[in-house]
């Protein structure tokens, strides 16, 4: 009876376990993935930013820059909103503005998924995505930011 | 009863653990969270499948991170997903959906004004100069983008503008094709909006992209009584300048513009300018170090005349006496700088212009300085806002006489009901020279779609 008793506090804390790693997982660091191919290995923020930004539309090698984005509420979209400043209202008006300026021909293509994500880094040679650390698949070459990858001390994208 | 206070312990912990997950979480960000996992983890399973059903299976152990990264110094990589370099699903080509077709956006605003003032001015947007206030529509536009290769894209608003007693006219604001070579070359032919300052380059023409309810006077349409030449036909090119962290850019734009500008003071008289063919050119910065700041200046010359038309049967005013008359020739210079900020739901403009016309061929020649000042911070779904403007032209220049001193500060408020609609309250207090002061309530309903 008495370990019938303990049973269930235990299966409690397991489950507990699991939540506190996935959370420690959720807040972890994102990596700025892009196609194997692509030559590039490092990143300022601030050069990052512009990407993002859509202010940087070519790679170095003259490649067109193809940025991927998530969804709305997600780890990797908070990620995206702290490193350009902005509110999702704002991250909103700035592309329509973008667009309507004509400093860019489409918004970022909004992917639902880290696979998805993992397909179009695959798939486009220009392509640069933020992934969850442990999400970065096959095909995606993580690059440094500000000399440092993410898992590091001091690693600026979480 | 004895495994209750068991139970109660473990929950307590277990609600202690749990808790820091996202302090700032509510409810429904959450669960908006959660069904955005459960996705991800339909995605990956589809995933999964279809590289099951596919014909390789030769599942590699290989890293699926960059191989400088497996090097003993860097830390621990994270799990390895055993997948193979598959083609890729119609699925990924559907949800990107490349685009050759057209891309539409609309812009709409219904505004109400009221002005103190009975004593006509210039009407613009359908605003009836002299009545107690009305509503009228403004701007409706349509905004055309199609991408025609990777580096190759059309761009183009029309814009359907009320005027007198409910007319509409057609606008071909922009019509632009692009051409991005890369970052340090960007090429435009066509019609354009002139790059003279930040304003005109930032918010284009609709109201809903724009946190006031109307623009600046100087920034103000040359065809609504604006005093800046607002839109060419020709070439525009601008790109970035290799200047590391000062992040600087060119633009240069060379073009052909007819301007005919109507007096403000609401006399029925239009300007023809018969311009001759514009160039501009501009600096800007966009300083790494301070994200959301951006200084510019920009250079504009032209030659232009002073041919007073009347605006309701086109036949030539004569001029004021003692003037040079409509054949003779002004260079306009245009001498424009600017400090922006905006970044972080602050919004600061500030952008100053010298105007000078000088009669070629004489030493007659005119200065008018302008300048205006923005501020903005968004607080939720509220943005308040201050603006304060200042015009001076002077009363012996003919182009400008109708401009004269003007100058005032407005405020008021946008509210974002979302991301596609936006009420505005504004309140305009106007000093002229030799005339009342004007006050006015400006609301406005606008809506992007």
């Amino acid at each position: 009876m008495r370990t019938k008793n303990l049973l269930a506090p235990l299966l409690i804390c397991l489950a507990s376990l699991v939540c506190v790693r996935v959370a420690a997982a959720q807040a972890g660091d994102v990596a700025v993935v892009v196609n194997d191919h692509n030559p590039v290995t490092k990143l300022s923020r601030a050069e990052l930013r512009k990407i993002f930004a859509g202010q940087e539309r070519s790679w170095s090698a003259g490649l067109p820059i193809r940025v991927f984005v998530r969804a709305p509420g997600t780890h990797e979209r908070l990620a995206l909103l702290k490193l350009l400043g902005m509110t999702e209202g704002e991250y909103k008006k700035y592309w329509t503005l973008q667009v309507f300026r004509g400093e860019a021909q489409a918004e970022p293509s909004t992917l639902p998924s880290n696979g998805m994500q993992r397909e179009a880094v695959v798939t486009y040679p220009g392509a640069v995505a933020l992934v969850n650390l442990q999400d970065v698949k096959t095909g995606m070459k993580v690059l440094k930011v500000e000399g440092r990858m993410p898992g590091e001390a001091g690693y600026s994208l979480n | 009863m004895r495994h209750i206070p068991w139970t109660a312990a473990v929950l307590l912990l277990f609600s202690g653990l749990c808790y820091p997950q996202d302090t700032s979480s509510t409810d429904p960000e959450t669960i908006r969270q959660l069904v955005q996992q459960v996705k991800d983890l339909q995605e990956r399973v589809k995933l999964l499948e279809s590289q099951q059903n596919g014909a390789r299976q030769n599942h590699t152990d290989a890293s699926t991170l960059n191989p400088a990264s497996l090097t003993p110094s860097n830390p621990p990589t994270p799990p390895v997903e055993v997948a193979d370099q598959t083609a890729p699903t119609p699925g990924i080509l559907q949800e990107i959906h490349e685009t050759r077709g057209i891309q539409w956006r609309g812009f709409g605003e219904v505004d109400y004004k009221v002005l103190n003032q009975r004593a006509p001015e210039l009407g613009t947007y359908g605003f009836v100069p002299g009545s107690q206030g009305n509503f009228y529509s403004g701007d409706f536009g349509l905004f055309l983008t199609s991408r025609l290769t990777n580096k190759a894209s059309v761009l183009s608003e029309i814009v359907f503008e009320e005027g007198d007693a409910q007319t509409y006219k057609v606008d071909l604001r922009r019509m632009l094709l692009n051409y991005d070579y890369n970052d340090h070359l960007k090429m435009s032919f066509g019609r354009y909006q002139t790059n003279i300052g930040y304003y005109n380059w930032a918010f284009r023409s609709a109201a809903w992209l724009q946190t006031t309810a109307d623009r600046p006077l100087v920034m103000e349409f040359a065809t609504n009584g604006g005093l800046l030449p607002t839109q060419a036909n020709g070439v525009s090119v601008t790109g970035e300048i290799p200047s590391g962290k000062l992040g600087l850019n060119y633009v240069a734009e060379y073009g052909s513009s007819d301007t005919m500008r109507p007096d403000l003071n609401g006399d029925g008289v239009v300007t023809d300018e018969n311009n001759g063919n514009q160039t501009n050119i501009g600096l800007f910065a966009r300083p790494d170090w301070l994200q959301g700041l951006q200084i510019g200046s920009s250079y504009y010359h032209d030659q232009i005349s002073n041919n007073p038309l009347s605006a309701a049967t086109g036949a030539p005013v004569p001029p004021p006496p003692g003037g040079p008359g409509p054949a003779a020739r002004y260079d306009q210079t245009i001498v424009n700088a600017y400090a922006v900020y905006v970044a972080h739901g602050v919004e600061f403009l500030n952008e100053g212009f010298l105007i000078r016309h000088a009669l070629i061929g004489g030493s007659l020649h005119f200065d008018t300085p302008a300048f205006y000042s923005q501020i903005s911070k968004q607080f939720g779904h509220i943005r308040p806002f201050f603006r304060y403007q200042y015009v001076n032209a002077s009363s012996n220049n003919s182009l400008y006489d109708d401009v004269g001193l003007r100058y005032g500060p407005s405020f008021g408020a946008r509210y974002d009901f979302d991301d596609y609609i936006a009420f505005k309250a504004q309140l305009d207090h106007t000093v002229r020279r030799d005339e009342p002061d004007l006050n006015g309530l400006h609301l406005q309903l606008s809506f992007t779609f």
